[in-house]
């Protein structure tokens, strides 16, 4: 019976020691190409097969001190440099502060390195398949078998010379490793696989998205929106009086309103305008009493106006004698505070202002009972 | 001139310094001195033991070729205790409390209740006496074994080694409290007894290190292997970092909290003349043994393990020297006081540890599990 293609044969041992002793005589008797699967690793194996160290270890310690110093700039960066703070009187820039993170950040690095640098980059996966597992050599080497494979390579080989040899060094068992046939998975497969392993990554993305959406198992964090707190106008148990919105204290004053505070009808006669008689001052005076005051007194502050007979209203003539003897003072509290039927027009104008109309309807006065001297 | 005499002319030279020292520098330099070194012996000592017992419960079988060597430097306890209770005398001369009118700022209620001459008396008598029983029993059944091959004795070991682990976690909890922390009695700290046994453990391990390397190479302990050195070098290795994490631990957050009662000793050590102290510390304690156990051949390695074992002991010393004589010496102080005290302390406890290795098995030929043991692999 013609003999498949041969990978190699294996020999299985019940002892590691056997196996080591086995791979010394192999050696020794001059066959090269040898590889041995172990359950667990087995000390002095890789000196006896003459494998090179592995990188892995040097890799892992210097990703292990990279973490180590990322981990100490980032930090010594942030909380020292770029937005210095000061906890618990402690200079930023203290290194202790920082070890912990550092020592994390250095077990993340080494962690990753060691099991993704094991996986890809020494080990070369993703291989989807090996003729020893194909055979079932793991049903014995993943339990409590030791298995040396002398590999075929591919000058001559020869099978029966591999077996004796293989008997001699004390295998219990011996067992054929033939060449699988052509591999299934090729480049194509090697892309849907891809193609698939991103498609499920995306659709878990995408699922996992509008799951949160949809039903919202955990609410957001909203710490900060609930809290008992007064919006306006809301009523509140905690007032004896059940207002929500206080009133100013007594004797308080808002921010601003300082004039109005002060002045009362027997202080303002004496009071003196305080701004200049300038084009700027009258030209403000003109915006605001056309704006506010024109309504009822008129453009000449006559007292009549377009409103006045639709609602029967009468508003004082500014053009009479009794307010020509008026002080600038005396119109500006009644400005402030209004007078009869006239409301206050604090609310309407400011402190510049008010003064400013005063300023103006002397000059509408002025012009109103203009004399001969007056002219230019 | 062999080694033998060395020791004991160094150990004799030691004695009339230290003798002087009483007598020049005065009491307190001396009992400093004293206490250090006392404590050195019963780390060394206890730690050994702590070995034993830990593998004794657990069941290794590693560890039984390599038992006799620990066992030999736990004998290390009958003098450490001895000098323990010779230490009482100290008590007024050292610490604060045990004078009339010092450490005012102690409650009464404390002072009472437990930093009293007697009560300490008593407990520091009672730590010795459960030492030297758990260490009579331990190390001395296992040489009575020897003779008797019973295997009885290897079960009472096993139950004892349990009691073992309860003894020195409370009684090294007492020691630090009472003989390193009560210099400072305004100072507290949570887990100073824990830094101490993990300090102790290791200078046991490192000890028992160095013997094993000593008879190795003598070829006294046939069969043992690489495998058993990397066992005890790894051991060596994960409580170096132990150490570490715990003295930073404590560090960090007292540096931390800031607060003035813990802060002013760590203040005291860190900064100013003690701070080289420190950074010795440092690297004696955890950066050079770390890196220099940290590859896998390194653990195995003979010469290597030996270098390191003796590293920390040294860095066992400096951190007793770094906890203790701060409470007096504002700063650091090595002169002949200290030099002979190392002499005779260092001189004392080699011949010591020379009558233990002249005497008995250089293994536990009489524990069943020895051909396990030797058998070991990794």
């Amino acid at each position: 019976m013609p003999e498949a293609r041969l990978f190699g044969v294996a020999g299985i041992f019940g002892e590691p020691c056997r196996l080591l002793e086995a791979v010394a005589r192999l050696k020794a008797s001059g066959w090269e190409r040898l590889q041995a699967y172990t359950p667990y690793p087995v000390r002095g194996l890789e000196g006896a097969l003459d494998v090179k160290r592995s990188p892995l270890a040097g890799t892992v310690l210097a990703m292990a001190l990279a973490g180590t110093a990322l981990a100490w700039l980032m930090q010594w960066w942030m909380n020292g440099v770029d937005y210095p703070t000061v906890v618990g009187g402690k200079d930023p820039r203290s290194w202790q502060a920082l070890v912990p993170i550092m020592f994390e950040v250095m077990v993340l690095f080494s962690c990753l390195t060691a099991a993704l640098g094991m996986l890809f980059l020494f080990n070369r996966l993703p291989r989807f398949g090996h003729p020893v597992l194909e055979a079932g050599l793991g049903r014995f080497t993943t339990r409590d078998k030791f298995a040396l494979v002398v590999e075929a390579g591919a000058a001559a080989f020869d099978a029966e010379a591999a077996r004796r040899a293989l008997r001699e060094a004390g295998a219990e068992t011996l067992m054929n490793i033939p060449v699988p046939a052509p591999a299934f998975v090729g480049l194509r497969g090697l892309l849907r696989l891809a193609a698939a392993g991103g498609a499920l990554a995306a659709a878990g993305g995408a699922g996992m998205y509008w799951l949160i959406k949809l039903w919202p198992v955990l609410p957001p964090m909203s710490h900060m929106l609930v809290q008992p707190r007064l919006d306006a106008q809301m009523s509140s148990a905690f007032f004896a009086d059940g207002r929500g919105m206080r009133p100013p204290a007594e004797g308080s004053v808002a921010r601003g309103r300082l004039a109005e505070a002060l002045v009362s009808s027997r202080t303002a006669a004496g009071l003196a305008a305080p701004l200049p008689v300038t084009p700027a001052v009258l030209m403000a005076g003109r915006r605001a009493f056309e704006r506010t005051c024109v309504v009822c007194h008129g453009p000449v502050a006559d007292g009549t106006s377009l409103l006045t007979p639709a609602y029967g209203a009468v508003p004082a003539n500014l053009q009479a004698r009794k307010f020509l003897a008026y002080s600038d003072g005396m119109i500006y509290e009644r400005i402030l505070r209004g007078h009869n039927a006239m409301p206050g027009y604090a609310w309407a104008l400011d402190d510049d202002r008010r003064w400013a109309v005063v300023r103006y309807l002397r000059a509408l006065q002025r012009a109103q009972h203009a004399k001969e001297s007056d002219l230019p | 001139m062999n080694k033998r005499d060395i020791a004991a002319a160094a150990a004799i030279l030691g004695a009339f310094g230290a003798g002087a020292c009483y007598l020049g520098p005065g009491p307190e330099r001396f009992w400093i001195n004293w206490l250090v070194w006392t404590l050195m012996l019963l780390s060394a000592g206890l730690g050994a033991l702590f070995l034993t017992g830990v593998e004794h419960l657990s069941g290794a079988r590693w560890s039984v070729p390599l038992r006799r060597c620990a066992e030999r430097v736990s004998d290390l306890v009958v003098p450490g205790s001895a000098a323990l209770l010779a230490a009482l005398l100290s008590l007024p001369v050292l610490y604060p409390w045990a004078r009339p009118g010092g450490a005012p700022r102690l409650a009464p209620e404390l002072r009472a209740a437990w930093l009293n001459v007697p009560f300490f008396s008593l407990r520091t008598a009672v730590c010795a006496g459960l030492w030297l029983l758990c260490w009579r029993i331990l190390a001395g059944g296992s040489r009575r074994q020897d003779r008797s091959r019973d295997p009885a004795l290897t079960l009472r070991a096993r139950r004892w080694a349990a009691v073992y682990m309860a003894v020195l976690g409370f009684s090294l909890l007492f020691v630090a409290y009472d003989w390193i922390v009560s210099l400072e009695p305004e100072w507290y700290s949570d887990v100073i007894g824990v830094y101490l046994f993990a300090g102790a453990f290791l200078s046991g391990v490192a000890a028992s290190s160095l013997v094993v390397a000593r008879l190795l190479r003598a070829g006294r302990l046939p069969g043992v292997r690489f495998d058993h050195v990397y066992s005890l070098g790894a051991w060596l290795f994960a409580f170096t970092v132990f150490w570490s994490y715990i003295a930073f631990a404590q560090y960090l957050l007292m540096w931390y909290a800031n607060l003035p009662e813990e802060v002013f000793w760590y203040k005291q050590r860190t900064q100013g003349p003690w701070q080289a102290a420190a950074l010795a510390l440092a690297a004696l304690h955890f950066l050079i043994p770390f890196f220099a156990l940290l590859p896998v051949d390194a653990k195995g390695d003979l010469p290597g393990l030996r270098r390191c074992a003796l590293i920390v002991l040294a860095a066992q010393f400096l951190d007793l020297y770094w906890l203790i004589f701060p409470a007096v010496c504002p700063r650091p102080v090595f002169s002949w006081p200290e030099a002979c005290f190392a002499l005779l302390f260092m001189g004392a406890a080699a011949l010591w540890l020379r009558r233990s290795l002249g005497r008995d098995a250089d293994m536990p030929v009489g524990d069943p599990f020895l051909k396990d043991g030797l058998e070991f692999r990794l």
